[in-house]
């Protein structure tokens, strides 16, 4: 849903669109009939086990339908007014906000942080716009570093100076421009302590790269960061993460982007991401010892099974999803950390390097 | 026709009175047994100015237990079937109290003479004889009616102390053409004659034409008045319902008058003792009727808390039946009547035995809470719709908000013209408040639209709450969101058995395809009129 025109054009549009919103409430309402909000609703994938569906990131496949008949429905449309109030205040004022500045302006009525992620989702899906054009912003929870350097709103971002060193990555990732990097690929880890294993062992100044983590699961900026560099750059992008179900879906997550924010999927996702590892098959291709090996718990089990169903995996990255169900039948999981059993550096200097070198990633 | 004279003593009757009287009275049950409501039939038949005459004679003092009872009607003449079709019926008046003995004198308008009949009610209604006694000629006057004489083993002042309640009771139907007179004559003596009259178009007379719900709510609005009540303090609703067998109606109806009271401060003692209970006056037939067990149960069954009320419990008090509800407003109080009848005014001999459909309450009961609620906005509202309606001010300030905060004055202007204010440079205030009336007009019409559909239109098909159920964290998500929402689907693609829409749903490939959901929505929307807004 992000538009391709300038900020200010973007921001009298979203502005105009929130005016008809409010005033087809008000006609409805003048004329005595409930409001009738239609939300679409949109999912980056199903799970057609017949594995012919079509599904599209650009349409909804049903729509939800808010009245005044439903008290769920009048709480979610006052919060959903509540913040979009809050967002008309920040669009005219060209001030941006986070979306716990926005928690925090009615704690009590709001409960918890997600009921506000919901409603700045649904706002985002009414206008047809992305989260950033409503001028709101999460904290920054990545870290980039590497052979890069870019400009964000005049603050210059210079990673090559000291390559090894972590930045956060820029919130306001339409301001990011003067895109400039001699790297050859970027890694994209996981977590922050492979992140900083990478650092320790100056995996940057051996490798020229840029290496990314969304700490976990990636919150929006560093996404689209991530696919800035990627469109920018062309460079090719490697995904490394734990041998478990989760590592598994923060996997999928960067490549086809998340559920809940699948009506933005489009401008989220990195289809050129390739998974680097680790796979279920290393734990004998490294020969880890069986006490890295940890059993797949009950939820693991189950996550996985779920997980296995979703149709871009059959369709898209079919080794994927054979490397998952793999993960299922050994029922074993192990992380990252576990290929420094037999040396500290063994990630660093052989682990990463020769899976790039002989490409082996899928 | 004189109805009242020198002597008389006009009772004020209330429903507090009433309440206060009923479950005490009744013992005997003369006035349960028939003869005192095929008079009233008979004179409601007529159309003219009736009077029904209940007099008690006392017996000599030697037997102070045996009274003698004339019921005598200025009514149409009696058609005899229905003294051959009367049972003795133990249940009302107790074996030992009567021998069953009637003497009937009656008369039709065209007829010559006054016929004179003797019966015992206690020989079986196939077997039982009339027994004709020598006439009275009529001389070329014209009139009409019937009295009919019995002797009961009965105190008088007990007797008297019924008949009155009975009356009070009667009263409360409102027939515009009757009027009701009770004589005690305690002996020959001069003055030890008594006489009550009982008026019921005193206070706010009504046509002869009234319907018989218009004169139930003329009644109680009567009542209120009494009280010394304005009518703004009075809500009533009514509604009349139909019995059915089949597609057939089968003619009995049942009328019911449900009236609500709001005051600001409480008037009588009445109000503060009876407020949180309310007594069901059950008529039938155009007389006072005990509630039975299966009206207790439809009583019950109704279902209250979409009206907002929480039924606390339900007593049955000597064949009448009090509501006491939980979370009334103290100074608020409600009164219930019911009243089954039969549409054409027919003599009880002629009406046929129909089990009353146990819904019929149900169904007027529900009539009449609606017509309270369409008629009165903010009455009655569903517990739910309270719940919805508290979020009125909170949405009208933050529309409100949106309005005035916006720095584009045209789209201020358009708003403020919609919501019907002429100008701008109104206050924050008055806009939210216009803003708020309009959320909760819009609320309370759902409500009662709620009310008329929920019979017959299955719940919305596609609407899903199952993303709020989730906890969401910023850009994690749970797996089988997917998996959740079209389980919910599923189910509710269950209740299209309903509709009779399941086999179209399936061959359009529902069940292989949820893609085709839109389309499913679409095709329900544009073919079957199925409203999912």
């Amino acid at each position: 849903m992000e538009g391709k025109r300038s900020g200010s054009q973007q921001h009298c549009d979203l502005l105009r669109k929130i005016r008809e919103f409010t005033r087809a409430i008000v006609e409805e309402l003048s004329n005595g009939r409930s409001p009738t909000i239609l939300i679409d609703r949109f999912r980056n994938y199903c799970t057609n086990p017949n594995a012919n569906c079509c599904c599209s990131y650009d349409l909804s496949y049903g729509k939800e339908i808010l009245t005044f008949r439903k008290e769920s429905h009048v709480h979610r449309l006052d919060i959903l007014l509540r913040v979009l109030l809050i967002v008309q205040q920040l669009l005219q004022e060209s001030r941006h906000g986070s979306k716990r500045d926005i928690y925090y302006m009615h704690p009590c009525i709001f409960s918890e942080q997600s009921v506000v992620d919901q409603a700045i989702n649904d706002i985002c899906i009414l206008m047809q716009c992305s989260r950033h054009n409503l001028n709101v912003v999460s904290v920054g929870n990545g870290l980039v570093m590497g052979w890069i350097r870019f400009l964000e709103g005049g603050r210059k971002f210079d990673c090559i100076n000291c390559p090894n060193m972590a930045h956060p990555i820029p919130v306001q990732v339409e301001e990011v421009k003067d895109i400039v990097s001699v790297a050859r690929f970027i890694l994209i880890v996981e977590k922050e302590s492979v992140f900083q294993r990478l650092a320790n062992d100056q995996f940057c100044n051996a490798n020229r790269c840029i290496v990314i983590t969304g700490r976990g699961y990636p919150d929006i900026p560093t996404r689209r960061f991530l696919r800035l560099l990627i469109e920018k750059l062309c460079l090719p992008a490697y995904c490394l993460v734990d041998c478990d179900p989760y590592g598994f879906d923060i996997l999928t997550t960067y490549r086809f982007g998340s559920l809940q924010m699948a009506y933005d999927a489009k401008y989220l996702r990195c289809p050129e991401v390739r998974w680097l590892g680790a796979f279920p098959s290393d734990s004998e291709k490294y020969c880890l010892p069986q006490q890295c090996l940890l059993p797949l718990t009950g939820k693991d089990k189950r996550k996985t099974e779920s997980m296995l169903n979703r149709c871009y995996l059959q369709r898209d990255v079919p080794k994927w999803r054979s490397e998952l169900e793999l993960m299922l039948q050994r029922g074993v999981k192990f992380e990252i950390e576990a290929l420094s059993v037999y040396s500290l550096s063994f990630l660093t200097k052989e682990y990463i390097p020769s899976k790039i070198k002989g490409g082996v990633h899928i | 026709m004189e109805i009242a004279s020198a002597n008389v003593i006009c009772l004020q009757v209330s429903f507090c009175d009433l309440q206060e009287i009923l479950p005490f009275s009744s013992s005997i049950g003369f006035c349960k047994h028939p003869l005192v409501s095929s008079a009233t039939q008979r004179c409601r038949l007529s159309g003219e100015p009736c009077r029904l005459s209940v007099v008690v004679k006392c017996s000599l003092p030697s037997d102070p237990l045996l009274s003698r009872i004339s019921i005598s009607d200025t009514g149409v003449g009696s058609c005899l079937e229905e003294f051959q079709g009367l049972k003795f019926s133990r249940q009302s008046i107790g074996d030992e109290k009567w021998d069953g003995m009637l003497s009937v004198r009656t008369t039709g308008k065209c007829d010559n003479e006054v016929y004179h009949y003797q019966l015992n009610l206690k020989e079986s209604a196939s077997a039982r004889r009339l027994t004709r006694l020598p006439s009275n000629p009529k001389n070329g006057v014209k009139f009409s009616g019937t009295e009919v004489i019995l002797s009961m083993f009965e105190s008088a002042d007990a007797l008297v102390a019924e008949i009155n309640c009975f009356f009070q009771k009667m009263l409360m139907l409102k027939i515009p053409n009757v009027a009701y007179e009770l004589v005690v004559e305690r002996g020959d003596a001069p003055g030890s004659q008594c006489e009550h009259v009982f008026l019921a178009n005193e206070s706010n007379p009504l046509s002869f034409s009234a319907s018989n719900l218009e004169c139930l709510k003329s009644s109680i609005e009567d009542y209120v008045l009494k009280h010394g009540y304005k009518k703004e303090h009075l809500k009533v609703g009514s509604g009349t319902a139909y019995c059915t067998e089949g597609h057939q109606n089968t003619g009995w109806m049942m009328d019911t008058v449900i009236a609500i009271s709001e005051i600001s401060e409480p008037i009588s003692s009445c109000f503060r003792t009876s407020g949180a209970k309310s007594e069901v006056i059950y008529f039938k037939d155009f007389s006072p009727c005990s509630v039975s067990q299966s009206s207790m149960k439809a009583l019950t069954s109704i279902d209250w808390r979409s009206f907002g009320l929480t039924l606390k419990s339900i007593a049955n008090q000597g064949g009448y039946a009090f509501l006491e509800w939980e979370g009334l407003p103290p100074n608020t109080r409600i009164d219930i009547i019911l009243h089954s009848y039969h549409k054409q005014a027919v003599m009880p001999s002629a009406k046929q035995k129909t089990q009353l459909d146990r819904n019929l309450i149900k169904r007027a009961v529900k009539l009449a809470l609606d017509d309270l609620k369409e008629k009165h906005a903010g009455v009655l509202l569903s517990a739910h719709a309270l719940k919805i309606r508290s979020y009125a001010p909170d949405l009208a300030k933050t529309i409100a908000g949106l309005i005035l905060s916006s720095n584009d004055s045209g789209f201020q202007g358009e708003c403020f013209s919609l919501i019907g204010l002429q100008c701008q440079g109104v206050g924050g205030e008055i806009v939210e408040d216009c803003i708020k009336k309009k959320i909760i007009s819009v609320i309370e019409m759902n409500d009662r639209k709620s009310h008329e559909r929920s019979e017959d239109v299955a719940p919305f098909l596609f609407e899903d709450e199952c993303l709020q159920e989730l906890d969401f964290q910023e850009d994690e998500y749970e797996e089988g969101v997917g998996f959740v929402f079209l389980a919910r689907l599923y189910m509710r693609f269950s209740q299209l058995d309903q509709l009779m829409l399941k086999p179209r749903i399936l061959s359009m490939g529902f069940l292989e395809s949820p893609a085709w959901l839109p389309i499913v929505y679409w095709q329900l929307e544009i073919e079957h009129g199925y409203s999912l807004s």
